[in-house]
């Protein structure tokens, strides 16, 4: 829980003597060949200095790839003094930044300031105290009022390269570090944003150039005290990068595979292909899965790597498996996920690999078996410019052959709203949403769920269930945007221009677009038709009375649909006039009007409207400047002075009226049909 | 999750059970104990067909050798036939047994897929007095085993009945299903996960979180199409199956079997990184300008930056190479030029390699002297400049780039 991987500083020996080559020389000039007359060139070698900047940047650049946020790395550069090259502030973890401070620090001087002491001990103490620094993290965890916390365990580790003369002067570092150690946490837990250090883990590199036999042995891990652990590898410059290579491993518990047989163009000879290996670095974890199931399957993928001095470590060998087609846009069954970074960053084969991943295509590793079989084991992606090692499940699936959705219940229905919840589910498509300063954690999550809710507040799940659904090209934009969270001026007027549609269309007798239900069955194609309408309201209204909470524009939707409702039959007819008039009004006005209705006769039954004025005479009258539109059509299709009542129920008592209240009187007997004849 | 029930076959088994007066066996032949395992494993079989349809069960059965009889199937009937031609053997040997459990487990499900386990004559060889000795040492080895490992005993005396009740307690406790509602807004439905979740302890730098289980109502909060989401790491997949509220299922055959999954990532809202923090997650009309997955991280990985890199020597010949292929295009290639050259310097300046910035220089002064004539004299001019300005203490600072020589040559000079 408290990995001492959490902080790591380098301390980086820029005394004079780093300054020195490390006479290993570099074959640079690489145009010998082209001719015996050439002057050759003087060798160039690297500095002890560059090594050791080199190798631990390579360090922090596995580190970083891997792992880009909570494991830390400071440097710290020492000379005659200490300078601190970042802080662990995540803004100052990456190359750019350190190089930034070696580039202005330079080489180390070359000819030493007399009255100074150059020393890697500067360094040392600083580390610590770089240690005793909280890590935001820490701090956070430190501050935390959680009362669950347990307490908060400061581990770390510092990698010092150096150049020691020989044993007693590295036994006497190692007792300054731990002198030093005891003091800063003294100093530390007396204040109050440092933290005393818990445990830490002191690695010396001590580097030599190739041409010399250093006095210093190299000592494994050992427990110097509980509070500080020690190891000593003392290696020739050129073996250093290696060396840290092959301790990374340990200290992030990292692994390593190698993709073999990744074919790739000969850059010589185009049309031929031959077959490369690569070697990437992930957390060993993304190896668990293979190597703990069968034995004999994981000892014959493994295999070692020897590091140019001599450690050796382990790497799965795994077979690039040509992609066909399926992978990454498939949901595998992915157990473990872990970031990668090539060992060899810049070599032809690995950025053949990486180019080839980062453009989008995945590529399936395979596992040979003991058995003679093969299984696919990983799959490498690269996700927004990182590349990730998924370990796929190899073993059956306890999910294997599972029954089928429509065995389930509910599995007979056949006319679900499959189409509907396909438009349903891309309407509500999440997408990364730039962070707003003011918004909270919970906001967003909050708002989807209420945009859902309202998204199917009315949402019948079969076909024959609603009619409302069916008539898209009657109904649209009324559903959609009622769901709205809010409605604009235009989206209302929208909205009530879709309910007078539907009026205008009952009123001409137009029968509804069913695709299913509908007509076509012929007989009782009127019945049916009005039928239809009712249903059609009475769901739209079920419909817009679930939603008219949502906002007062909602709600004003809502209320024309009911206003609308409550006219009588008979006044159908006067709306359907109106209708008309509103139309060629709305021409006139050149103003937003009910879309087109088409000029249809009346019935020949039916009774002759009942307008005493044209509309446009009205509006005059009314003063149309304070009036919309609505207001308008609203006033006009108001109920008004009802038609003359039924004869026979001016003399009945209450509204039932007798029919033929006079069929039994004398003389009204139904008369004796009379055959001519 | 699946089971395997492992059957101790030893010659022990065959003892009879002392029944007291009321004999429920019909045959007359004596019940022993068996009989009586196989009474139990039949009630467990029963149970699972009833509550717990999808679960794999194997049969092993173990004296001091190991024997697969089943291998993995959901078809009980073929385990309940096998139960009735069972042999004796010898001797009981726990560890041989465990061994082979482990490897039939390994072999078909992996190390990721949680196993119950549960070897039934532990059950049995306990109520003899002679070996009352061995339940401590059973009870350590599940304690071993962790987990919701237990010891069961049935209730005494042994008897058809207190095995079936003990089986009966067992299956209870280890089979419960996950019941639970699965919600979109208004639309929901009862649902049943299959293998249940089971509860899980998150690990991480700085955090531990014990026992986090999956609520029963699980709510959808959007859509993102499997392509956006790719293959993140899960915890658990399940089968999500509807409950039944009305009718009971169909027999209905279709071709295209379509199932519903649910995919259990880790806990906590940033744990599929190209998918972002996912409380930053919202409708595609709440976006301000276009948005799309994936999230791309703040800092570049190393991979994509095409920085230098001079461990390996061949690293630092393709970059000197890359610079006299430039040169010798000059002045037309006078931007790849001057850019590699000071891709080199910079790098060079970072490391302190300022051996390598005097050999650059060098090179290029002797590139000059063997150009053949036909080349552009912008060539030579370009690389001398080139050569002085790189020894120039100056340029050891990464902001100031060397600037090409102004020449008639270059073009806008």
């Amino acid at each position: 829980m408290y990995p001492a991987n959490h902080k790591t500083i380098f301390v980086l020996d820029h005394t004079p003597y780093f300054g020195i080559s490390t006479e290993c020389p570099l074959e640079f000039d690489f145009l010998k060949s082209r001719g015996q007359n050439l002057i050759p060139l003087a060798p160039v070698c690297k500095s002890l200095w560059t090594t050791s900047v080199e190798a631990s940047l390579e360090y922090c650049r596995i580190v970083w790839d891997l792992f880009p946020t909570g494991k830390l790395i400071r440097f710290v550069v020492t000379d005659r003094a200490a300078y601190v090259l970042n802080s662990w502030s995540p803004l100052q973890q990456n190359l750019n930044h350190i190089m930034n401070g070696t580039a202005i620090l330079g080489v180390p001087p070359k000819t030493p300031d007399p009255g100074e002491d150059y020393s890697v001990i500067h360094g040392l103490r600083v580390a610590i105290e770089t240690l005793n620094e909280c890590s935001e993290i820490q701090h956070e965890k430190r501050t935390s009022l959680n009362e669950n916390t347990t307490k908060l365990v400061n581990r770390g580790r510092v990698i010092c390269i150096t150049s020691a003369r020989d044993n007693s002067n590295m036994k006497s570092l190692e007792n300054i570090f731990l002198n030093e150690l005891a003091q800063e946490n003294k100093t530390a837990l007396a204040s109050d944003h440092l933290i005393p250090i818990d445990y830490c883990h002191l690695v010396i590199l001590n580097i030599y150039p190739n041409n010399i036999e250093s006095q210093v042995t190299s000592q494994g891990p050992r427990e110097i005290s509980p509070l500080l652990t020690v190891e000593v590898h003392s290696i020739k410059a050129s073996a250093l990068h290696s060396k840290l290579s092959h301790l990374i491993l340990s200290h992030y518990d990292l692994a390593s595979t190698t993709v073999t047989g990744i074919p790739m163009k000969e850059e010589q000879n185009a049309s031929s292909s031959a077959n490369y290996d690569v070697e990437i670095f992930h957390s060993s974890a993304a190896h668990t899965a293979i190597l703990k199931a069968n034995p004999q399957d994981s000892a014959l993928i493994k295999t070692f790597r020897r590091f140019e001095e001599g450690s050796e470590y382990e790497t799965v060998t795994l077979k690039w498996c040509t992609p066909r087609g399926c992978s990454a846009s498939e949901m595998q069954y992915c157990t473990a996920m872990h970031r990668i970074t090539p060992v060899d960053v810049n070599s032809r084969p690995s950025s053949c690999l990486i180019n080839f991943l980062l453009n989008g295509r995945s590529v399936m590793l395979e596992m040979a078996r003991k058995t003679g079989g093969k299984t696919i084991s990983h799959l490498l992606a690269a996700h927004g410019g990182e590349i990730f090692i998924h370990t796929l499940s190899t073993a059956r699936s306890v999910l294997e052959d599972p029954p089928s959705i429509s065995e389930g219940c509910g599995g007979r229905v056949t006319d679900y709203r499959i189409t509907d919840f396909g438009f349903l589910m891309r309407n509500n498509i999440l997408v990364p949403l730039k962070r707003t300063s003011n918004s909270n954690d919970d906001g967003t999550v909050e708002k989807m769920r209420s945009r859902l809710e309202r998204h199917t507040k009315y949402w019948p799940m079969t076909i024959s269930s609603t009619l409302m659904f069916n008539l898209k090209q009657v109904i649209d934009p009324l559903a959609e945007l009622m769901v709205k969270e809010e409605l604009t001026t235009d989206e209302v007027l929208q909205c009530k221009q879709v309910i007078f549609s539907v009026l205008g269309l009952e009123a001409k007798h137009e029968t509804l677009p069913l695709p299913n239900i509908g007509g076509g069955r012929g007989g009782k194609g009127g019945v049916r038709r009005e039928e239809h309408y009712r249903l059609l309201w009475d769901e739209m209204e079920t419909f817009l009375k679930h939603h008219a909470n949502n906002s007062a524009a909602h709600t004003e939707v809502l209320t024309c649909l009911l206003e609308i409702r409550n006219k009588d039959d008979k006044d159908k007819v006067e709306l359907d006039q109106a209708l008309r008039e509103l139309d060629s009004f709305g021409k006139e006005d050149g103003t937003a009007r009910v879309s087109v209705i088409r000029a249809t006769t009346d019935s020949p039954m039916s009774p002759p409207a009942n307008v005493s004025m044209p509309l446009n005479k009205q509006l005059h009258k009314a003063n149309v400047g304070s009036k919309s539109l609505l207001d308008i059509w609203l006033q006009r299709s108001a109920p008004k002075d009802r038609k003359p009542d039924f004869h026979g129920r001016i003399n009945s008592d209450g509204l039932k009226a007798k029919l033929y209240p006079n069929l039994k009187d004398t003389g009204r007997e139904p008369r004796e049909t009379i055959l001519e004849g | 999750m699946p089971t395997v029930i492992a059957l101790d076959v030893s010659l022990s088994m065959r003892r009879p059970v002392l029944t007291n007066g009321t004999n429920d066996n019909l045959q007359n032949e004596p019940l022993t104990r068996h009989h009586l395992a196989v009474h139990g494993i039949n009630a467990l079989l029963h149970y699972l067909q009833v509550n717990s349809k999808l679960e794999f069960v194997s049969l092993i059965v173990f004296s001091s050798l190991y024997e697969v009889i089943c291998p993995f199937t959901r078809d009980y009937d073929s385990i309940r036939a096998k139960l009735q031609t069972i042999e004796e053997w010898d001797k009981t040997c726990i560890e041989g047994a465990l061994h082979g459990i482990n490897n039939v487990i390994m072999a078909e499900w992996g190390n990721a897929t949680a196993c119950q386990l549960y070897p039934i004559f532990i059950h049995f060889i306990l109520l003899d007095p002679s070996l009352q000795a061995g339940l401590p040492l059973y009870q350590r080895l599940v304690d071993l085993a962790g987990g919701d490992s237990i010891v069961l005993v049935p209730e005494s005396p042994l008897s058809k009945y207190s095995v079936a009740a003990c089986f009966q307690k067992l299956a209870e406790a280890n089979y419960v299903s996950f019941q639970g509602y699965l919600k979109c807004g208004h639309l929901g439905s009862r649902i049943l996960l299959s293998p249940a979740p089971m509860p899980y302890t998150k690990k991480a730098d700085f955090e531990l979180v014990p026992d986090l289980v999956i609520s029963k109502t699980i709510e959808i909060c959007g859509f993102i199409s499997v392509g956006d989401v790719g293959s993140p790491s899960s915890i658990s997949r399940h089968l999500v199956l509807p409950l039944a509220t009305e009718k009971t299922s169909s027999m209905q055959d279709t071709k295209k079997k379509s199932n519903l999954m649910l995919t259990v990532l880790e806990p906590g809202s940033d744990v599929v990184p190209w998918l972002g923090n996912f409380s930053n997650l919202g409708p595609l009309d709440a976006a301000k300008t276009p948005v799309s997955f994936p999230v791309r991280p703040t800092e570049k990985r190393s991979y994509t930056q095409n920085a230098p890199s001079w461990i390996r020597q061949v690293g630092l010949q393709s970059d000197i190479q890359k610079i006299l292929r430039h040169a010798r295009k000059l002045p037309e290639k006078t931007q790849n030029f001057y850019k590699e050259v000071n891709r080199l310097r910079r790098a060079a300046a970072s490391i302190g390699f300022i051996e390598l910035l005097e050999g650059l220089a060098c090179i290029l002064e002797r590139e000059c002297t063997l150009l053949p004539p036909n080349l552009n004299p912008d060539c030579t001019i370009q690389m001398g400049h080139v050569a002085s300005m790189i020894r120039k203490p100056e340029f050891l600072e990464l902001r100031y780039n060397i600037p090409p020589a102004r020449t008639k040559f270059q073009t806008g000079s």
